[in-house]
């Protein structure tokens, strides 16, 4: 798996053994998740849309929300052999991209939901983040490179810049 | 894009395709006499697609982009947007202003608002033809800006789709003025109640 390169497009949930490079493109106000087990070498990453799946509809994909993706994604790592207990992660998006215009505040906010809606899953589910860059005005592409450990987020101004090594220190 | 619910027949696609066309025409008009330079329009494509995949359909989903963004209200609601690479929209501020920021931190109240504007003709020219073919009353609601990787902003859009009851069936086009370099992509995702609603004043609603 070395080497290769994994889009985790909106709402979904990619995971695998340590190797490939998991990318998140251009995230406005969705949230990557990335996710590590240091120990079972187990990585992967959700992308997340929205905080809360809909009351009267049912979940076409667990990882379009919030509430759903988190520990849906936990399950499948769980299946390539993570334990729960182990995982770290690091996260990053929830921006508010539309910052011109009228009447836009308190408007488009669902970037500060989303960010909200998963931090609040990773704390439920005892997980801890060692990375986290969210809100603001900016877009953002994530990767989590499970070969090293290491996350990055780059915007359309700034140069790639580390957020922090899911392998630890 | 698969589920029967949300499958519509040939007629219907290509009246639509058909009604889009002429909205677009529309827009090209509206903006070539905003600019006093001529516009051209590909023919629009209409597409039944998943949601999620729409950031991904803008060949370059890192390339900084100017967005305009307007959710549409009436008996057809849905989402509108235009994008522009900045490299066109710069075209389109050299067009209006005289000259044009040459950094996304130069972008100030007066670019913000020409641009706005620019989105706002573009649309209300669309909405106009739509509404008129059909009798029915849709209006643009006021235009957000962005200025991002073009991903983000399509992202975000589908976010607001996704959260009304937004059909997966996105309207796109190409504008281009080969003078000035300048090209955009025209987006349109009605709402599965508006395209309900609006077969059902062409008379084509049995079978959506």
């Amino acid at each position: 798996m070395l080497g290769t390169q994994l889009l985790v497009g909106m709402a979904e949930i990619q995971v695998s053994k340590e190797g490939p490079l998991f990318v998140c493109l251009g995230l406005g106000s969705c949230i990557g998740l990335a996710a590590y087990d240091p120990v079972a070498r187990v990585a992967g990453m959700v992308h997340v849309m929205l905080p809360a799946a809909f009351a009267d509809k049912p979940v076409d994909k667990p990882g379009k929300f919030a509430d759903t993706g988190v520990s849906a994604m936990l399950e499948q790592m769980a299946r390539l052999g993570a334990s729960k207990s182990r995982i770290v992660v690091a996260m990053a998006g929830g921006a508010q991209v539309f910052n011109f215009g009228s009447g836009n505040s308190g408007r488009l906010d669902i970037g500060k939901r989303n960010a909200d809606a998963v931090e609040e899953q990773v704390r439920l589910l005892g997980l801890r983040c060692l990375g986290k860059d969210v809100g603001g005005n900016q877009g953002r592409t994530m990767t989590f490179d499970s070969g090293s450990g290491l996350v990055k987020v780059r915007t359309v101004t700034s140069m790639e810049r580390a957020l922090c090594n899911l392998r630890g220190s | 894009m698969s589920g029967s619910e949300t499958e519509f027949n040939a007629i219907q696609i290509s009246c639509l395709s058909e009604m889009a066309n002429i909205g677009v025409g529309h827009a090209a008009t509206a903006i070539a006499q905003m600019t006093s330079k001529s516009f051209q329009m590909s023919v629009p494509i209409v597409r039944s697609v998943e949601l999620e995949s729409i950031p991904l359909l803008v060949g370059s989903v890192e390339e900084l982009t100017v967005g305009i963004y307007m959710p549409v209200d009436g008996d057809v609601p849905g989402h509108m947007a235009f994008l522009f690479p900045w490299r066109s929209a710069q075209a389109f501020w050299r067009m209006l202003l005289g000259q044009a920021p040459d950094s996304p931190e130069q972008v100030g109240e007066l670019e913000a608002s020409v641009m706005l504007e620019v989105g706002n003709i573009l649309n209300s020219s669309f909405l106009n033809a739509i509404s008129e073919m059909c009798g029915l009353p849709i209006h643009a609601t006021p235009p957000l800006l962005a200025i991002e990787m073009a991903a983000a902003i399509l992202q975000t859009i589908v976010l607001e789709a996704t959260n009304t009851d937004s059909h997966a069936l996105s309207i796109e086009t190409k504008v281009s003025c080969e003078e000035e370099h300048a090209e955009g992509h025209f987006l349109f995702i009605p709402t599965l109640g508006g395209l309900k609603r609006l077969f059902g004043a062409l008379g084509l609603s049995e079978a959506a």
